[in-house]
């Protein structure tokens, strides 16, 4: 058993990440309870006494200096399942010992590489070369390599030494609750050799059976299994040839070929598919990997491989198999529930012929070339809108919250088209805040016989761009055309220096 | 053309109004509208504050005070306007209704409520269809009207048309208003900033949230015209409304409770009945004539100012404490006068003492009489139920306490809206010191790493600075009781406080002040508690029955012993700044303890009185007088004026003032020194001593010194009082240091000192100290037969061998041990019976659960049982399993003899000893203290090797020599007149010691001034007066060596109370006064409109005037 502790993960992570070393202590923080606190610190750091738990504003009243990085548990998870992910080519029975540890049955792998010293070499050097710190320890079971690994002389031992391995380390080392080991030094027991020859019965009584159990499977007196990482995607569908395959037809063939044995798994799931990969494993070990993405749960064969038939003409470079491809794979990366599809009448049948010709477009143009407009929460009408690549809009668009307000405040009516950007005009209006009498709008003159508002809207004065007030108004001239007008600026705003009103067309109505 | 604005809602709409009330009167009148009607919702808190500024700006407008009715019940909102003092009466009713059906902040109102209260009330509806307008126009006939406004929607005068058909068809008249928000267009940013606070969002996410422009402002009356051109009845139908409404919050005056009169014809005859009586009492031998004087004066003030009834009040609740044996005692200006210390609510004699009664009293100042009394703290709440008893809870009420945006919150709540980090926002938080309203600097922007230039930045201070002041919330005052002579609820409303079973109104005092509404402070004093329970120690346990009156005076052992410094739990002169002045001072009576209380204080610091005094006092500096008649003022301080009554007599004396004129002097300096010199009274007061024969020179340096503490400086009537239960606490602690030190003990939270340093400072006076023991503890601290301590007293302490008439040992109580709950306590008392003999037998009889017994345990409590630390949690740990206590039932009746037979069924289990290092860190763990021994005992093998020493040897070093010691940090102080000096006490098993660091030395050492519990200092040794401090130059953080003791020993804590670097206290509460500044300005404006050409405005200032900003957002500061 290799049990392998990378000490600083959570910092190593963001280290990595950055592209100028730094000298400055850096420490992640998290909120635990309702205090700030530090969750883990660098070497420079620690040294200058800043540990975990430690409440960040104590901590920045001693150095104030210190670079603060908010916690991502998810990044550090990631992180930490990738480089399983890559520990697999030591063995393939890796599992995850979180939140920063690994543990690898390399039972019959060590002598690949010249044995258990020579494996641990290369693990490290890997590892150092990264920039992660480590702490890796092998012994006969995985308590004991847990336990030299997080308290002991990181090396290799053999199998039945685990008990004086074991026997000068504290007995958090057993991986017991922080609570148990806290009792159990109140009474003054603290080592695990204090425990190893102790009467078991009064123990147990006082503390549980939890210690003599990790004692013993510590010492190897008791099994302890180990539960590998187990494949991510929910559904999968793998197939290997015998010939190696390299026409696109074929791989189109054989992604229908895998679609149909998921699409049972699908229904017997309920799923739908959100996202989808096809893998393809050259033979030369390179893997080319294709992901679709989908507007709706999908599971008909077919609608997958048109994706893919998108996808595949929308490549930028050809399939390029090299001497062939040797398996293919498709896994289902996002599922969702997926309702038994609805065949019939009307509505249905529209959403579905829009979702798969978004699907289409998306996957042949690009998802961020096909839009919806959603409605934004803002005052600011050319803000109150925006165009969402159609994939990712999930049903709501945003009108029918805007609809409520719209009811709500009886809000004046919007116009049907709305320019791109306002366009200046020449206008007459009544000072200070009256309509428009005549405008001119792209060289033509148009005489107002009918105007309501104003509608003043504030501009967003927190920000630089944020423009001056506008009053609206709605107008319809002499040949019965409609407009969006507006006053950019207040006159009770020309005392504080502001520039003189200026007029602007908007949109028009029907 | 004229309009009144009737919808304007304040800053108490919280989080909706962005403009104090003071801003909205002050703008009402500046542009020209005939009036104003604030409107809050659901609240009338801050209706006071507008008429205060009305008031005292002389402002001729009008002004109605109302409330804005928001409904649970979908009701459009209404706005109410009492007619009369009846109408005013039911809408505080109506209030007190929906805030006492709502939780703490909340008002939970219905449409009926309204209907069935709407009699003298006027009714705007702010919305709502002709039938419900049918429905409030028959509950008040011709009172109803419906609001119309103008807010640039886009469709107004739509809208307008529909509401004035809706009114035609109501039968209802249509009145305009702009549903004001805030004073002026320029609040719109803090409005939304509001807004979002409200509603928990970010200034980007907020979007529809936010309100679309900027129109709930004051308009001016022709711009409300042009809007309603429409409508212009509308506009007319305000100035008819205004008519109709006739109350004032002036109606409200004068509420004081009728008084049982014992027979007497009336109020005043009862006073001086009692007056005199109470006379007789504290004069045996006669009454003095000066005593005699002092009491017709003021007897005849009182009578003309008819505030006998609210004296006769005070005096029935101090008759009542005194009844139950609580002990209290008056503070504050109210010593100065001889009729509260003939009723016995004060203990200062005016026969030794020279009362200004003028301070307390002042007929121009019309303002009521204000007493404090303080309680002891554990019993206030008895003194509480009994006012409640006696004038109900419908007369009686706790006054609130505004909670404002300080200088923290505002930039925190600031910079969430802002979407800044929560840790950017800390940073900046903390950069501001203390609780105080402060604001952040640009340094300390910049120390977070921000732009303090870039625009976002500088929105963001510029808006906390704006909302600083902010009221938030209402709380409940700690002791302001309102009493009025009717029901309380039809003068002000009452709402729910947090705490179960309390309400409080309102109205903050301040406003209750401005209105002369009688209030009264009951508050509670820590010390008060002490000093019964060391008085009641020696009753007991050495039959000696003292009380405070009763106490040996002058007796000279007190005296020594203070003058050493010895004064750890003495009333007031324990802190470091006291302990460094009492050496200097040598205090040898009684009026020297006055001086000692008054002199370390900011005002005689700040105005160089200390060091003149002290040299005069030491014969350094001859004593000198400018005048034989300042000779009689100034004679009892050696020619130095310390007191603010030496100031004020000053004034009369050599400049011809009269006592309320010397009053208005001092409140003028304590008000203006922030906001501009006082030229008036400058000129009054040195061309009179010029008239009096002064030089012009000595006239000025007067002048000047009385301005130094004008604002700071401290009345001797109230250092007086102090003084009394200084004296009281260093007797006992001279005499009887066992007792005090138990008292202290259990009189906990209280003071400067952690019980680590009370239980040292005893044993180093020769107290035996017991542990606390599972057979032999009380909850509280006990007293056992024990040692003299005599014969024990620690070499520091030997001159004190004579005067210590200490005979027995302190049991500590079970209440020092963390985590352990008094009725486990009481329940482990009452079993007890004789003793217990084993843990099982605890357990059994007590029946506590076994975590309780493993408190005990950890807290080393099983000493008489013959277990060690480890054995009684080991015997601890096996209690509890299933089935154990059923077997064993039949033991509970033969009382747990067959013991053995549980024993035998374990196989014997042989645990390490524990190290006695680690015994001392568990002793500090789970009690904060140890009676075995001093950490640093531990490490001394370790301190050796690097050069440091015993902190005993600092008291043969020279003064300037270098020297390297440690300790155990115990108290940080950072004191408010000293500069940003640390004061730092630490201890070593030899001796504590003092450390001064700089603020420069603190600057670059700041992670150890911060996070170190144990330290080593290198600094220089400074002695003055025997007082020796080790002035710092290196620190070292050697917490780590605690660590190798024990696994939890860096954790441990040696600071308790007394760590105001990180947690800034006060220094006790007399300071919280200075809340009624805004107050205080008022009514000088009032009395003295001549003042205001000081401030350097008129009264009618601009809407952007320096006063406005003086008024409007008053610089109170927290200090509650």
């Amino acid at each position: 058993m290799l049990s392998l502790w990378l000490r600083r993960l959570s910092t190593d992570r963001i280290v990595r990440l950055r592209k100028h070393e730094t000298s400055v202590p850096l420490v992640v923080t998290g909120k635990r309870g309702n205090v700030e606190v530090v969750t883990a610190a660098d070497d420079a750091a620690r040294q200058l006494g800043l540990t975990s738990g430690l409440a960040l504003a104590q901590a920045r009243a001693m150095h104030p200096g210190i670079d603060v990085v908010a916690e991502d548990v998810e990044a550090d998870a990631a992180l930490l399942d990738s480089i399983a992910d890559w520990c697999l080519r030591y063995t393939p029975l890796v599992a995850c010992d979180r939140p920063d540890g690994l543990l690898l049955d390399i039972s019959g792998c060590a002598h690949l590489y010249g044995g258990e010293r020579e494996l641990i070499a290369d693990l490290g050097g890997r590892l150092e070369k990264s920039g992660f710190a480590y702490s890796l320890a092998i012994a006969g079971t995985i308590g004991a390599a847990w336990a030299a690994a997080h308290y002991g002389e990181p090396a290799s031992y053999a199998c039945g030494e685990e008990s004086s391995v074991l026997a000068p380390l504290p007995l958090s080392a057993l991986r017991l609750p922080p609570a148990t080991v806290a009792s159990l030094a109140r009474v003054g027991l603290k080592r695990i050799g204090g425990i190893i020859d102790l009467p078991r019965a009064p123990l147990t009584a006082r503390f549980g059976p939890d210690v003599l159990r990790q004692l013993d499977r510590a010492l190897g007196h008791d099994h302890e299994p180990l539960t590998p990482r187990l494949p991510v995607a929910p559904y999968v569908a793998e197939q290997r040839f015998p010939e190696p395959i390299g026409r696109e037809e074929d791989v189109l063939a054989i992604t229908v070929r895998l679609a149909r044995r998921l699409q049972s798994a699908l229904e017997h799931g309920g799923d739908g598919v959100r996202r989808i990969e096809l893998s393809l494993f050259r033979t030369d070990g390179v893997v080319r990997r294709i992901a679709a993405g989908t507007s709706r749960p999908l599971r008909n064969p077919e609608e997958i491989r048109a994706l893919f038939v998108e996808r595949l003409a929308a490549l930028a470079d050809a399939l390029d198999p090299g001497f062939g491809f040797d398996m293919a794979r498709l896994s289902v990366l996002v599922a969702e529930p997926c309702p038994p599809e609805q065949i019939g009448i009307a509505g249905g049948e529209d959403t579905a012929e829009l979702c798969r010709l978004i699907d289409r477009l998306s996957a042949r143009l690009g998802p961020r070339r096909i839009r919806r407009l959603v409605a934004q929460d803002s005052h600011i009408p050319e803000l109150a809108e925006t165009a969402m690549p159609a994939q990712a809009v999930n049903g709501d668009t945003g009108w029918s919250t805007f609809r409520r307000y719209r009811n709500e405040v009886d809000l004046p009516p919007r116009p049907l088209r709305l320019l791109a950007r306002p366009e200046p005009i020449e206008a007459v209006a009544e000072v200070p805040d009256g309509p428009p009498l005549r405008f001119r709008w792209r060289r033509a003159l148009h005489e107002v016989v009918a105007a309501e508002g104003p509608e003043r809207i504030e501009g967003v004065w927190w920000s630089e761009h944020g423009g001056p007030a506008r009053d609206y108004f709605r107008v319809e001239d002499k040949s019965g055309l409609r407009f969006w007008l507006f006053r950019a600026g207040l006159y009770r705003d020309l005392a504080h220096g502001a520039g003189a009103p200026a007029w602007f067309l908007h949109g028009t109505f029907a | 053309m004229r309009y009144l604005e009737f919808a304007a809602a304040s800053n108490f709409s919280f989080l909706r109004g962005a403009s104090h009330p003071e801003e909205l009167m002050v703008q009402t009148a500046s542009i020209g509208l005939a009036g104003l009607g604030l409107c809050d919702r659901n609240s009338v808190a801050g209706v006071v504050r507008a008429h205060l500024a009305k008031r005292e700006q002389n402002l001729t407008l009008r002004y109605h005070p109302g409330a804005r009715l928001v409904f649970a019940d979908n009701t459009p909102d209404i706005l109410v306007y009492p007619r009369n003092r009846a109408g005013w009466g039911r809408l505080t009713r109506l209030l007190t209704l929906g805030n006492l059906r709502a939780e703490k902040g909340k008002c939970t109102l219905h449409l009926d409520d309204l209907l069935s209260h709407a009699f003298g009330l006027e009714l705007i509806a702010m919305g709502g269809h002709a039938r419900f307008l049918a429905r409030l126009r028959e509950a008040a006939p011709h009172r109803v009207r419906l609001a119309a406004s103008m807010l640039y929607r886009g469709h107004d005068r739509a809208r307008l048309a529909r509401t004035k058909t809706i009114a035609r068809d109501a039968q209802v008249p249509l009145i305009a208003a702009n549903d004001v928000l805030y004073h002026h267009p320029d609040r719109r940013p803090l409005a939304d900033v509001l807004t979002c606070i409200r509603e928990k969002t970010t200034i980007e996410r907020a979007g529809r949230k936010l309100a679309v422009n900027a129109e709930r402002y004051l308009k001016p009356p022709q711009e409300m015209l042009r809007l309603f051109r429409d409508a212009p009845e509308a506009i007319e139908e305000t100035l008819v409304l205004s008519d109709a409404l006739s109350f004032s919050l002036d109606e409200l005056r004068y509420e004081y409770p009728d008084e049982e009169v014992q027979g007497f014809d009336n109020a005043q005859d009862a006073l001086a009945h009692l007056t005199y009586e109470g006379a007789a009492r504290r004069y045996p031998a006669g009454i003095p004539d000066k005593v005699r004087d002092n009491l017709e004066h003021e007897l005849k003030l009182i009578a003309q100012l008819q505030y006998a009834s609210y004296f006769l009040t005070v005096h029935d609740i101090v008759r009542f404490a005194r009844s139950q044996g609580i002990l209290c005692q008056g503070r504050g200006s109210a010593a100065n006068s001889a009729v509260c210390f003939c009723l016995g609510v004060t203990e200062v004699d005016p026969d030794r003492a020279d009362l200004l009664f003028e301070r307390f009293i002042s007929p121009e100042r019309r303002e009521p009489p204000d007493i404090d009394v303080d309680f002891e703290h554990e019993r206030r709440e008895e003194v509480i139920q009994y006012i409640y008893g006696k004038y109900g809870r419908d007369r009686a009420g706790i006054a609130a306490t505004v909670i404002s945006y300080r200088g923290r919150s505002a930039i925190r709540e600031v910079g969430k809206v802002f979407g800044l980090s929560e840790d950017a926002i800390g940073a900046l938080s903390s950069s501001i010191w203390g609780g105080g309203g402060g604001a952040v600097s640009k340094d300390a922007v910049t120390r977070t790493g921000l732009d303090p230039h870039s625009r976002r930045m500088r929105q963001i201070l510029a808006l906390a600075r704006e909302i600083n002041s902010f009221p938030r919330h209402l709380s409940q005052h700690v002791g302001g009781f309102v009493i009025t002579r009717s029901r309380l609820d039809e003068v002000m409303p009452i709402g729910n406080a947090a705490m179960d079973d309390r309400t409080f109104v309102e109205w903050d005092k301040d406003d209750l002040d401005a209105l002369g509404i009688l209030k009264i402070d009951v508050l509670g004093l820590g010390m008060l508690s002490c000093l019964r329970k060391a008085l009641d120690l020696l009753d007991g346990h050495y039959g000696e029955r003292w009380t405070l009156a009763s106490i040996p005076p002058e007796d000279p052992a007190v005296y020594n012993m203070l003058g050493r410094a010895d004064s750890l739990g003495v009333f007031q002169v324990e802190s470091r700044a006291q302990m460094t002045m009492l050496p200097r001072l040598k205090p040898k009576n009684f009026y020297d303890l006055v001086i000692e209380v008054a002199i370390v204080r900011p005002g005689p610091i700040q105005g160089d009185m200390v060091h003149p005094y002290l040299r005069r006092r030491r014969g350094q500096e001859q004593v000198t007088y400018p005048s034989k008649a300042l000779e009689a003022v100034l004679a009892k301080t050696l020619g130095v004026p310390l007191f603010q009554e030496q100031a004020m007599k000053i004034a009369i004396v050599a400049a011809g003032f009269t006592p309320s004129e010397a009053d208005r002097l001092r409140r003028a300096m304590a008000t203006f020194k922030r906001v501009g010199t006082i030229g008036t009274f400058q000129r009054k007061m040195i061309d009179g001593m010029l008239a009096n024969g002064y030089e012009r020179d000595f006239a000025e340096r007067c002048f000047q010194q009385i301005e130094g503490f004008g604002e700071y400086g401290f009345p001797e009537s109230h250092a007086a009082s102090f003084a009394l239960l200084v004296y009281a606490s260093a007797w006992l602690k001279c005499r009887y240091p066992d007792a005090f030190g138990a008292a202290l003990l259990n009189a906990q939270p209280m003071g400067f000192y952690a019980p680590a340093q009370i239980v040292r400072d005893m044993r180093e006076h020769g107290v035996e100290v017991r542990p606390p023991d599972i057979n032999h503890s009380h909850w509280d601290s006990t007293l056992e037969p024990g040692p003299r301590a005599a014969e024990c007293m620690h070499d520091l302490h030997r001159e004190m061998r004579n005067d210590v008439r200490t005979v027995h040992a302190v049991r500590l109580g079970l209440r020092e041990i963390k985590g352990l709950r008094e009725e486990d306590v009481r329940l482990i008392m009452e079993r007890r019976g004789g003793a217990y003999d084993s843990m099982r037998d605890v357990w059994l009889r007590t029946g506590l659960s076994p975590r309780v017994l493993e408190r005990l345990a950890d807290a080393d409590a099983f000493g008489s049982l013959g277990l060690t630390r480890r054995e009684a949690l080991w015997a601890a740990k096996s209690l509890g399993r299933v089935g154990d206590r059923d077997d064993d039932l039949p033991l509970f009746a033969t009382g747990g003899a067959p013991q053995a037979r549980i024993v035998s069924q374990e196989p014997d289990v042989r645990l390490p000893p524990m190290p006695v290092g680690e015994e001392v860190i568990n002793d500090y763990r789970f009690l904060h203290l140890s009676l075995r021994a001093h950490p640093s005992q531990f490490l001394r093998a370790d301190l050796d090797a690097r050069g440091i020493k015993q902190n005993e040897t600092l008291r043969r070093a020279a003064s300037g020599m270098r020297t390297r010691i440690s300790g155990l940090i115990t108290c940080r102080q950072r004191p408010g007149s000293a500069n940003g000096v640390v004061f730092m006490t630490i201890e070593d098993e030899s001796a504590v010691a003092n450390v001064i660091v700089w603020p420069k030395v603190f600057e670059r050492l700041r992670p150890i001034v911060l996070g170190a519990r144990y330290v080593a200092v290198i600094g220089r040794v400074q002695e003055e007066s025997g007082v020796i401090h080790v002035v710092a130059e290196q620190l070292e953080d050697l917490t780590y060596l605690l660590a190798q003791l024990a696994e939890h020993g860096a954790e441990i804590n040696g600071l308790a109370r007394c760590d105001e670097v990180r947690r800034p206290i006060e220094e006790q509460r007399e300071a919280r006064r200075t809340g009624s500044r805004r107050n205080r300005l008022v009514s000088l404006m009032r009395e003295m409109p001549e003042l205001a050409g000081d401030l350097g405005v008129s009264a009618r200032g601009s809407a952007h005037a320096p006063t406005r900003r003086a008024i409007a957002a008053p610089p109170r500061r927290a200090r509650h």
